[in-house]
C-alpha cells in the first residue's frame, strides 16, 4: 500500500509552480484555506524512509509524517525543478545531504519572521 | 432533573500541605537531615522526571487525598487494584526513590525527618513512615499493565520507547515513604505565575468569579489546533438543564517527549483562545498541573478525573487516543474505562460508578474534522461524508510549524500561532529537544526564596 507526503504551499512556493501543469495538481483543504500537493510513495520507499528518520511515523491518514524539514525543503526542490510529483527517487538520492541538515535541526530551526 | 453541583474532593478533603509561616517552618526543619532533589534521567542523561512537582501536586491538593510518598502496602493496593489504604481509587504510584549510595549517605531512618532541598534551598520535608526496596522494571510494567494481563485494552508490552514507562523504569530502588510537607513556599515565574491556580483557590475563582455551577475540563498537553477548540466548545454543550458554565483547561505541565510543544507556549497558546475571543474568557479559564506526564492513556485518564475534580470541575471530556503515545492501548482505552469500566485494572464499573470512586462526570466525545461537502468543522458521529473528511492531524501541524508555514486559521488560530513563535524564539526550536529538558530540568517552573535551616 502507498503512503504519502504532503507539501504544503504557501504563497512564496506557489509562485514557483504557478502556470505550470502542476497547478492542476494541487490540493484544497480546510475550505481552500491550505494548498498542498501529494507525493505518492511506494510502500518500499517509504519503509527507507522511515529506517532513515527515527522519528518520522506514518499518521492515521497514511501520510509520512515528522520528517525533518530539510526532507520535505528537498520534496519542493524537486518538484519545483521537474514539474512533477513523481520525484521521490531524487529525493532519496538525496538523503545523505538531506540527513546531515536533519543533524542540526535537533538543535536549531529558525523561527518565521512574524510580527 | 437535579441541577448538578460542584463535587466534593476526592477523599472528602483537601489536601492542603503548605507551611506559610516562616517560624512554624523553622522550628520544623532545625537540624534535619538534608537531601538536594534529584530529577530522574534516563541511561543518556536526558531528564524525564523531577519529584519537586509531584510533591508540589501532592502538597497543594491536586492529587487528594494522596498525602506523600506511599508505603510498601500502598503501593502494592495501587498496581493491583488502583485503590489507596484509605479505599479512595488513585492510578499511579507516588514513590520518593533514591539510590543505594544516597541511601547510604542519608543515614536515615523511620521517624526521622528528612528536609528536601531544591536549588539550594530548603522546600519540603518527607516524615519517614518506611523504607523499603522495589523493583523499578516490576512498577514500571504493572503500572501500566501487559497485553496477557489487561487484553481489555492493553495492545502492545510496553518498552524503552514509552516515556512513561521509563519514568518508572528509571526510579532508584530505594523507596522512602511519608508524608511531604512544603516548608519554603515557591514563587512561580513568568508566565507559570498566571496560570497557577491550586484546587481550594481554583474552587474558590470557580464559585466566587466566574461563578460557573458546572465546569467541564480539557485536558491538555498540546498547543490548541481549531479540532481541538471544536472538541471544547462542543463538550460543553454537556451538562445538566443547561450546558456547561465554564471550561477548565488544565495543562499538565512537566518533562515532555522530545516533539511536543514547550510548556509555554502550551499555555499562552491556550490563553489566546479566550484572549482573542475563540472561547470569551467569561466561559474559559486556563490552569496548569505539575506532573511529568506518564501518557497512560486509561490509567493516565484516572488521574485527570481526580486532579479536576479536586479542581472543582463537575465534567470531564475525553478524547480518542486520550493522553497517549505510541499504540500501546487500545485508542478508545480511556473511553472504555469510563464507559464500562476494565475490570483487570480493578474497575468492574467506571470510576465514577464504584464505591470511592470520582464524582466527575465524564464525556466521551468522537472527533471533529473539516467537512468539505458540509463546509464546516463536522462532527464525526454526526457528519456522513467520511471519505471527504479532512483530519486535524496533530503531527501535520507540526509539520507545518516547523516548515515556518503560518496555518490557515481555519487550522489553528493565528494568535495560538503567534504564541508559539514568540517561545520559538527564545528557545530557537518550536518544540521539546534535549536542550529544552536540560533548560528546564535546571531552571524548573519556580524560584525558592533564600531560608537558614536553623540549627536543633
Amino acid at each position: 500500500m502507498p503512503h504519502y507526503i504532503s507539501v504544503i504551499l504557501d504563497d512564496e512556493r506557489y509562485a514557483k509552480i504557478k502556470g505550470t501543469p502542476l497547478e492542476e495538481k494541487i490540493t484544497y483543504l480546510f475550505g481552500g484555506q491550505l494548498k498542498s500537493l501529494v507525493v505518492e510513495v511506494p510502500e518500499e520507499k517509504s519503509e527507507q524512509i522511515l529506517k532513515t528518520f527515527d522519528k518520522a511515523r506514518i499518521d492515521s491518514r497514511g501520510y509520512i509524517e515528522d520528517v525533518p524539514v530539510a526532507f520535505r525543503r528537498a520534496v519542493f526542490e524537486e518538484i519545483a525543478k521537474a514539474k512533477s510529483l513523481d520525484v521521490i527517487d531524487k529525493v532519496l538520492e538525496r538523503l545523505p545531504e538531506i540527513q546531515e541538515a536533519a543533524k542540526k535541526e535537533d538543535e536549531y530551526i529558525p523561527p518565521p519572521e512574524i510580527e | 432533573m437535579p441541577l448538578i453541583k460542584t463535587p466534593p474532593p476526592h477523599g472528602g478533603k483537601l489536601v492542603d500541605r503548605v507551611v506559610k509561616k516562616r517560624e512554624i517552618a523553622e522550628k520544623m526543619i532545625a537540624g534535619c537531615p538534608t537531601f538536594e532533589l534529584k530529577p530522574t534521567t534516563l541511561p543518556d542523561g536526558t531528564p524525564i522526571r523531577h519529584v519537586y512537582r509531584e510533591i508540589m501536586s501532592i502538597c497543594y491538593g491536586f492529587f487528594s487525598p494522596v498525602e506523600g510518598s506511599m508505603v510498601q502496602n500502598e503501593l502494592e493496593r495501587v498496581l493491583n487494584e488502583r485503590r489507596l489504604l484509605s479505599e479512595w481509587i488513585f492510578p499511579y504510584p507516588i514513590l520518593f526513590d533514591v539510590s543505594e549510595e544516597d541511601y547510604k549517605a542519608l543515614d536515615v531512618k523511620e521517624g526521622d525527618r528528612l528536609l528536601l532541598m531544591l536549588k539550594g534551598q530548603p522546600f519540603a520535608t518527607i516524615d519517614i513512615e518506611e523504607i523499603y526496596r522495589i523493583d523499578p522494571t516490576d512498577v514500571a510494567t504493572r503500572t501500566f499493565g501487559t497485553p496477557e494481563k489487561n487484553p481489555e485494552v492493553v495492545r502492545e508490552p510496553f518498552n524503552e520507547k514509552h516515556p512513561g514507562y521509563m519514568i518508572y523504569k528509571m526510579h532508584n530502588p530505594v523507596i522512602i515513604a511519608g508524608k511531604y510537607t512544603i516548608v519554603n513556599e515557591p514563587k512561580f515565574k513568568e508566565p507559570f505565575d498566571r496560570f497557577w491556580f491550586p484546587p481550594a483557590k481554583c474552587r474558590e475563582v470557580i464559585k466566587n468569579e466566574k461563578k460557573w455551577r458546572t465546569v467541564i475540563a480539557h485536558q491538555t498537553r498540546n498547543v490548541p489546533h481549531v479540532g481541538h477548540e471544536m472538541l471544547m466548545k462542543a463538550a460543553a454543550f454537556t451538562g445538566d438543564i443547561e450546558p456547561c458554565h465554564g471550561i477548565l483547561v488544565n495543562a499538565i505541565i512537566g518533562a515532555k517527549r522530545r516533539g511536543d510543544y514547550p510548556d509555554e507556549a502550551i499555555l499562552e497558546g491556550h490563553e489566546a483562545v479566550n484572549k482573542y475571543g475563540y472561547i470569551k474568557p467569561e466561559r474559559h479559564m486556563v490552569t496548569f498541573t505539575l506532573w511529568d506526564m506518564r501518557y497512560g492513556n486509561p490509567i493516565e485518564s484516572l488521574l485527570h478525573g481526580v486532579i479536576r475534580q479536586n479542581m472543582g470541575c463537575t465534567h470531564h471530556m475525553f478524547g480518542r487516543d486520550h493522553a497517549a503515545v505510541g499504540e500501546y492501548y487500545d485508542m478508545y482505552a480511556t473511553q472504555i474505562l469510563w464507559g464500562e469500566g476494565i475490570p483487570s485494572f480493578g474497575f468492574e464499573a467506571p470510576p465514577n460508578e464504584v464505591d470511592y470512586g470520582l464524582k466527575i462526570m465524564p464525556q466521551n466525545m468522537a472527533e471533529f474534522w473539516y467537512c468539505p461537502i458540509c463546509q464546516e468543522i463536522a462532527y464525526s458521529e454526526s457528519c456522513g461524508h467520511t471519505d471527504a473528511k479532512q483530519k486535524f492531524s496533530g503531527s501535520f501541524l507540526r509539520g507545518m510549524v516547523a516548515e515556518g508555514v503560518f496555518p490557515p486559521r481555519v487550522v489553528m488560530r493565528p494568535e495560538v500561532y503567534k504564541a508559539i513563535v514568540k517561545w520559538w524564539k527564545v528557545y530557537n526550536y518550536p518544540f521539546v529537544n534535549r536542550k529544552y529538558l536540560d533548560m528546564k530540568n535546571k531552571e524548573l517552573e519556580i524560584d525558592l526564596p533564600a531560608m537558614e535551616v536553623p540549627k536543633a
